[in-house]
């Protein structure tokens, strides 16, 4: 195994999808780990050196949930989830569990690969400090605390500047209302997602070029909102 | 003396049996009530022959010893009488008695003259004894004869209690019902069914007067008064009961009993006893009805049970390969051999928009079973109505491209409560619509606004318009329009699938066209948040 290449873990209980996933993932230059079941995922990301799972949440043997509560027990390798649709609960729950995004089946391959690139460079900036963060024509600079639009400063306000802040650290990843409430304001205002929607249509006007047609800062739907990339 | 007397005894016996016998005959013969006559006559003949008997025994016993007070003896018969026939033959025999001891024993005998007039005392004693011994016997007799007559009827409402509890279905109800009257009241009965009151069940041989079916309908259909009431028919004389065999449920019909010329009287008591069968009927027909529904709920849980493996099963089995022919075709359409050869290329995006197409035909028919079956519920919350556009719009986002999509959205759209996975399906689905009914290249306007506490999301396309026809049952289950049926695919489920979701969070959803090619107009109507956005404006951001 090439060490250099990053190592996705699949865990999924069809082999089809673990073939395509394989091929997708190793297309891009990653070395793959393939898991049928959430006991042998979780027995591999142990024994080997993972850089990233992508989870099934319809195993057999074990509750999605589950799984990413114990790997999160002891790693921070990101998670991506791959999930239905029509459960936005599920989806959160999974999220404040740890899981870092999830994409819906069925699903395209690039779509999948952006969000684990988003994680593991997440990742990646946790360790290595990278402090700029660039989602299409704006420019967010974690250490100097400053934002830019296609070159020019845009002043923020410090709330306005604070989600954009918790955006940008997940850059490329949904980020939940509730994330973002404790964040921004605080745990005394979990219930108060109006502020989270009044402040992102600030936010919008001030960094998008039509505000109601969001390319940046976009709504997730149920969940959260994510920085695009 | 004895050889005259015996002869002369037996000879008043006969005479009066043989005229009796003969003389009921010919009253009988032409009478109606000849079982009332014999039941009246009877005893007193009874007590008469006991009057006879017991004044042979004291004959045949005088031969041997001298009897003085002959007349005491008599208190044997008019007790025998009293207590056995009742009180007027206990009567008849303490006047016969005393007269038959004045004739036969005190002198002068053969003679109803008596010397002794304190030998006729006995006659006071003898009619306050028949009297009073008759009464008791009779009330006691009256008892037994009422004990008799209940534990008969308990044990006929019993069998026809037992009988309606293995019944199934309420024909045979209504059977039993008419049944069990007509052998308890002895009377015709003759039961309706509800709603069908003009036709009787059964009883097809004799006719049912005109006044009583045209009474029973009458009373069918005024719910008012539901206790019974009675009908004279005049033609015939006959006076019919009409009765509910419910209170409570007009459904369970109503039954009209041919009572004849019964007094009042006789319909009170006929009426206790038509009320316990009837309320017997009433409780086993609702028993049916509460078994037919369990019924019911136990056919539609397993309907239930089976859609839900069905769904399940269509939803992975189907689903789950198509999740990797559309991961595989995802990579195959980028991967650089596939990407420079525009034929393959071509291919493989075939590959990949089919399967999605695919994908969202299984979703219509998963989403239709769920909302025939279980009914829609929808996960109500406020959502900003620009981010239910915008995931609708990106959803249909490579289906639009051969489109031009002009968005018109507000900055300041207030919130709207609703599922916003519903109403972004639908919108999907208005979108998909305008896509496929109109021609590439035409414009699709996408709107919102607010609009007096409503918000309007318009989808306007350029496309085939609406027939009349199309107009009115578009938003029906598997309808699709003449005009497009044979050239375009689809399932008839969309549009149907939108207008529940929309009609489940509390909207509307409404369609207009100018006309055939002149394009459509599809409004989704939703109730606006009451001033959450401007209310809470102030706070969020200091």
């Amino acid at each position: 195994m090439n060490k250099h290449l990053p190592v996705a873990l699949v865990i999924d209980d069809e082999v089809q999808i673990r073939r395509f996933l394989r091929a997708g993932f190793e297309l891009e230059n990653f070395a793959v780990q393939e898991a049928a079941t959430a006991a042998d995922g979780l027995r591999v990301a142990t024994l080997k050196s993972i850089d990233l799972v992508i989870l099934d949440l319809g195993l057999p043997d074990m509750d999605g949930a589950e799984v990413v509560e114990r790997l999160r027990s002891w790693s921070t390798v990101p998670i991506i989830v791959l999930s239905v649709r029509s459960s936005e609960d599920e989806k959160v729950r999974l999220l404040e569990l740890g899981a870092d995004d999830y994409v819906i089946k069925p699903f395209g391959m690039a779509e999948l690969l952006a969000r684990a690139r988003a994680a593991l460079r997440r990742q990646a900036r946790g360790s290595a400090g990278e402090p700029i963060v660039r989602a299409g024509s704006l420019s967010i600079d974690l250490a100097q605390r400053s934002v830019s639009l296609g070159g020019e400063a845009i002043q923020l306000s410090p709330k306005e500047y604070r989600l954009l802040q918790v955006l940008a650290q997940h850059a490329g990843n949904v980020v939940t209302h509730q994330h973002l409430l404790k964040e921004v304001w605080g745990v005394t205002h979990l219930e108060d997602a109006h502020y989270l929607r009044i402040l992102i249509r600030k936010i919008r006007k001030k960094i998008e070029k039509d505000p109601t047609q969001p390319q940046i800062l976009l709504t997730e739907l149920g969940v959260g909102y994510r920085l695009a990339q | 003396m004895v050889s005259l007397r015996r002869p002369s005894m037996a000879g008043i016996g006969r005479a009066i049996e043989r005229m009796s016998a003969s003389k009921l005959h010919r009253y009988l013969r032409h009478g109606r009530n000849f079982r009332a006559i014999s039941n009246l006559v009877r005893p007193i003949f009874l007590a008469l022959a006991l009057v006879a008997a017991m004044t042979l025994c004291l004959i045949g016993v005088k031969q041997f010893v001298d009897l003085y007070h002959v007349s005491s003896a008599y208190l044997i018969p008019v007790l025998i009488a009293a207590i056995r026939l009742g009180m007027v033959p206990a009567l008849v025999v303490a006047i016969g008695g005393v007269g038959a001891s004045a004739f036969f024993f005190y002198p002068p005998i053969y003679d109803f003259r008596v010397h002794n007039p304190e030998q006729l005392l006995d006659l006071p004693l003898f009619v306050i004894v028949a009297a009073v011994t008759g009464q008791l016997a009779a009330r006691a007799r009256a008892h037994a004869v009422l004990a008799q007559d209940r534990e008969r009827e308990m044990r006929a409402l019993y069998a026809f209690s037992k009988g309606l509890a293995v019944v199934t279905d309420p024909a045979q109800i209504y059977s039993a019902i008419q049944d069990h009257l007509g052998a308890i009241t002895g009377c015709r009965v003759v039961y309706f069914e509800a709603g069908a009151s003009s036709s009787a069940s059964g009883h097809e041989g004799e006719a049912v007067p005109e006044i009583v079916l045209r009474t029973v309908s009458k009373f069918a259909q005024e719910n008012a008064d539901r206790t019974g009431m009675v009908v004279d028919d005049e033609r015939t004389g006959t006076s019919w009961l009409i009765r509910a065999v419910s209170h409570k449920n007009a459904a369970f019909g109503t039954v009209a009993i041919d009572v004849g010329r019964a007094s009042q009287h006789g319909h009170s008591s006929m009426q206790h006893r038509i009320d316990a069968v009837l309320a017997d009927a009433a409780a086993t027909l609702e028993r049916l009805d509460v078994a037919r529904a369990i019924g019911e709920v136990k056919l539609r849980t397993e309907a239930e049970t089976l859609r839900a493996a069905l769904m399940g099963s269509v939803s992975h089995g189907l689903r789950t390969p198509l999740a990797s022919i559309m991961g595989s075709a995802s990579i195959l359409v980028q991967a650089p051999a596939v990407a420079h050869e525009p034929r393959l290329a071509g291919l493989a995006g075939i590959i990949r928009d089919e399967a999605e197409r695919l994908n969202s035909d299984i979703q219509r028919l998963l989403d239709a079973s769920r909302i025939s079956s279980a009914g829609v519920r929808p996960h109500m919350g406020w959502v900003d109505a620009a981010d239910i556009v915008n995931a609708a719009l990106a959803s249909q986002r490579r289906r639009l491209a051969s489109h031009q999509v002009v968005v018109r959205l507000p900055d300041d759209l207030p919130l709207v409560n609703a599922d916003q996975v519903m109403i972004e399906q639908a919108l999907a689905q208005i979108l998909d619509n305008a896509v496929k009914y109109s021609p590439a290249g035409s414009a699709i306007r996408v709107e919102a606004q607010s609009r007096g506490g409503e918000i309007v999301m318009t989808i306007s396309d350029g496309g085939a318009g609406l027939s009349p026809e199309e107009r009115e049952q578009m938003f029906e289950r598997f309808y699709r329009g003449p005009r497009t049926r044979e050239t375009t695919s689809g399932s008839g489920l969309g549009l149907w699938i939108a207008h529940a979701f929309v009609v489940a969070c509390g909207g509307r959803i409404e369609a207009a066209s100018k006309g055939v090619d002149c394009g459509t107009v599809f409004r989704i109507v939703l109730p606006e948040a009451p001033m959450v956005t401007a209310g809470a404006r102030g706070g969020p951001d200091e």
